[in-house]
């Protein structure tokens, strides 16, 4: 007999999704798959549009990362144009960046991701959330993220135009400088965001490090998978959000690739699978065998554990230093521990507002020249950069007037696909054994993807309220035998 | 008595637009009246823009499935979920609202929401179904009523 369980739609994650589990006779998983909704439409939308549109339009596709796309869009245009931006442009482009990482991955942690290990992973459901972090950590704390999140929004809407969709990204800089006004206040700003790291990574280390059987949990082999991990490093091979070039490192850690942009097609090839709308990247060089991990197979991960193992480092000190002590505590290079993403986020953190820091006090920072007037005819264009939740491809052609003929995009959870189906399908089995399902348990299964902070970009906005978690058990003839409703 | 109009959806998704849609045909109509917003966010990453504000009003799009498209509910958060579930899409707001109250923030004491039930909110491109864009000139009108029944001084306190 087989029971099928489902998961829909998952809780807390950033657009929606659901998770079909499949029981043998035993009441063990015969297998788990994890399926995301579709996004219909946008390379037909794009065509026949002018391409200096893009950064707007793709800016929203999501309410969740319209930096990102504004970004990678923007770097496109630059490429399109054969155009390179002043330094005083890559600056402000890079500390705007850095900002909405900060804040970002301040939203994951406290808000989404947090409450697995802050509050606990098998903790009652009504616990299991923001609150439940609040009343963890302290009314203080809940009160800064909020206030130095509005505060670091409030810089983005300052350089970006808007913060919900930024408008300052044009092919060969950026519409507007900095006043010096502006920079003190980004200069403040990064200060507390800096204090902000700090103490989010002490409360990592004191609520969750400090726990044997969180650490014993993150470590376990129920959420390990050995991969190839891919990132944007700087030209010392360190961490980098907005430029550089691809590096790919093996299952062992050491580099397997490293690239330009305009190469990705070369590397990165789409498996396609019946049961799902996404496309599962994996690595062309050495090919698809299916959900496997381990050398022979092509499949790679991305975002904040993928990018700390595919560098050698942070660029700045105090994220440097937390580089090495999560090397250290997890048993050196590369970590191969999914829920690991977690410590990892908010090493990158601080990272994000470090640099925030170092660029806002930049005397460059405020230079009029912020543009480079492109000349060149348009053709092809393709621009990177690491979103929060991992390598953001953008690749558009165009007619010599640059209207689109043909976009492209990968977004991070795509890059992500193969690894977060077989997290899902491990954690599973793992976890659920003889038929025995508890809202703890189906807990555990969604934490092996939102360490991962999946988000499907299409995520529509129907109201709360009306979209329980619903789970059905199925005997062999597809007959509901169960259902719960997690409401 | 500061008030908020708040649209939300995604511009580019069919009839997931209609809540942005209907804040920007108020923006003009309701200038030197309440702080007409935008937004494409959802669940706990809205909390900051209800912040400072004693009334506010939503416009979102709903798919129940239960209702003809175009249909107008008129809800209360407590007529969401009560539950704290936890997904910022689809239980966010009664989240969202318990931790202004355990945080004290300066929260709207009042929230009023305009749910449109919608056709297809996931074609990238697509325009509002003929359903939807019937009911967008209804939504206009009743966001515009309601604040003026908020501001007629037989309704202050």
């Amino acid at each position: 007999m087989t029971r099928e369980v489902v998961i829909d739609p998952i809780t807390r994650l950033e657009g929606h999704g659901k998770i079909d589990i499949f029981l043998d006779e035993q009441g063990n998983v015969e297998k788990a798959f994890f399926q995301v909704p579709e996004l219909r439409g946008f390379e037909k939308f794009a065509v026949g549009r002018p391409a200096e549109d893009m950064p707007q339009i793709t800016s929203r596709i999501c309410g969740v990362c319209p930096t990102a796309h504004h970004m990678a869009s923007t770097k496109a245009l630059d490429d399109l144009y054969k155009v390179e931006p002043p330094s005083a442009a890559k600056k402000i482009r890079e500390l705007v960046y850095s900002t909405f990482f900060v804040e970002d991955h301040a939203l994951h942690f406290f808000f989404l991701g947090g409450p697995d290990f802050v509050v606990g992973p098998t903790a009652p459901k009504a616990q299991r959330n923001i609150l439940g972090v609040l009343s963890k950590v302290g009314l203080e704390i809940g009160r800064e993220v909020i206030a130095v999140r509005k505060q670091l929004r409030d810089l983005i809407s300052l350089a970006g135009g808007k913060v919900i969709h930024p408008v300052f990204g044009l092919p060969g800089g950026i519409s507007k400088a900095l006043t010096k006004e502006d920079q003190e206040k980004f200069i403040a700003g990064a200060e507390r965001a800096v204090k902000f790291g700090l103490f989010s990574l002490q409360i990592f280390q004191d609520v969750v490090l400090k726990n044997k059987q969180y650490v014993e949990t993150i470590t376990s082999e129920t959420y390990t998978h050995k991969t190839y991990y891919m990132g944007l490093v700087d030209d010392q091979n360190r961490v980098n959000f907005y430029d550089g070039q691809l590096r790919v490192v093996d299952p062992n850690g050491k580099e397997f690739l490293k690239f330009k942009a305009q190469d990705y097609l070369k590397h990165v090839a789409e498996h396609v699978e019946p049961w799902s709308y996404i496309k599962f990247c994996y690595l062309k060089d050495v090919g698809w065998k299916g959900f496997v991990d381990g050398p022979e197979s092509g499949v790679y991960a991305v975002a904040p554990l993928a990018r700390l193992n595919a560098a050698e480092g942070m660029a700045t000190p105090k994220a440097q230093e937390a580089y090495k002590e999560f090397y250290k505590t997890l048993g050196g290079k590369p970590v191969h521990h999914t829920l690991a993403n977690h410590w990892a986020r908010l090493i990158e953190l601080l990272y994000a507002a470090e640099r925030m820091q170092e660029l806002a006090n930049d005397p460059e920072i405020t230079s009029p020249n912020i543009r480079t007037i492109p000349t060149a005819t348009p053709k092809e264009g393709i621009g990177v950069v690491e979103a929060p939740r991992g390598t953001l491809f953008h690749h558009y052609q165009t007619d010599e007037k640059g209207v689109i003929t043909k976009a492209n995009l990968i977004v991070a959870t795509q890059n992500n696909a193969a690894r977060i189906a077989m997290s899902v399908d491990k954690a599973a089995r793992g976890v659920i054994k003889g038929g025995k399902i508890d809202d703890g348990i189906l807990n555990l299964v969604e934490m092996a993807f939102r360490a991962y902070d999946p988000c499907h970009g299409c995520a529509t906005h129907a109201l709360p309220g009306q979209m329980p978690l619903i789970v059905r058990v199925y005997d062999s003839c597809r007959n509901l035998v169960r259902e719960i409703r997690r409401d | 008595m500061k008030t908020l109009v708040l649209g939300l959806g995604n511009e580019l998704l069919s009839d997931d637009a209609v809540g942005v849609l209907a804040a920007r045909a108020l923006k003009e109509r309701l200038k030197d009246k309440a702080d007409v917003v935008e937004s494409a966010l959802s669940g706990m990453a809205l909390l900051d823009l209800f912040i400072g504000y004693e009334r506010a009003i939503i416009i979102d799009a709903v798919k129940t499935g239960k209702n003809p498209p175009g249909t107008i509910s008129e809800l209360s958060p407590t007529d969401l979920s009560v539950v704290l579930a936890p997904s910022p899409h689809y239980a966010g707001l009664p989240e969202l609202i318990a931790t202004a109250q355990r945080l004290h923030l300066d929260f709207p004491k009042e929230i009023k929401i305009f749910a449109i039930e919608v056709e297809d909110p996931n074609t990238i491109g697509g325009k509002l179904s003929p359903a939807v864009a019937h009911a967008f000139r209804k939504i206009v009108q009743r966001v515009e009523e309601q604040i003026t029944h908020w501001l007629a001084p037989s309704s202050r306190t």
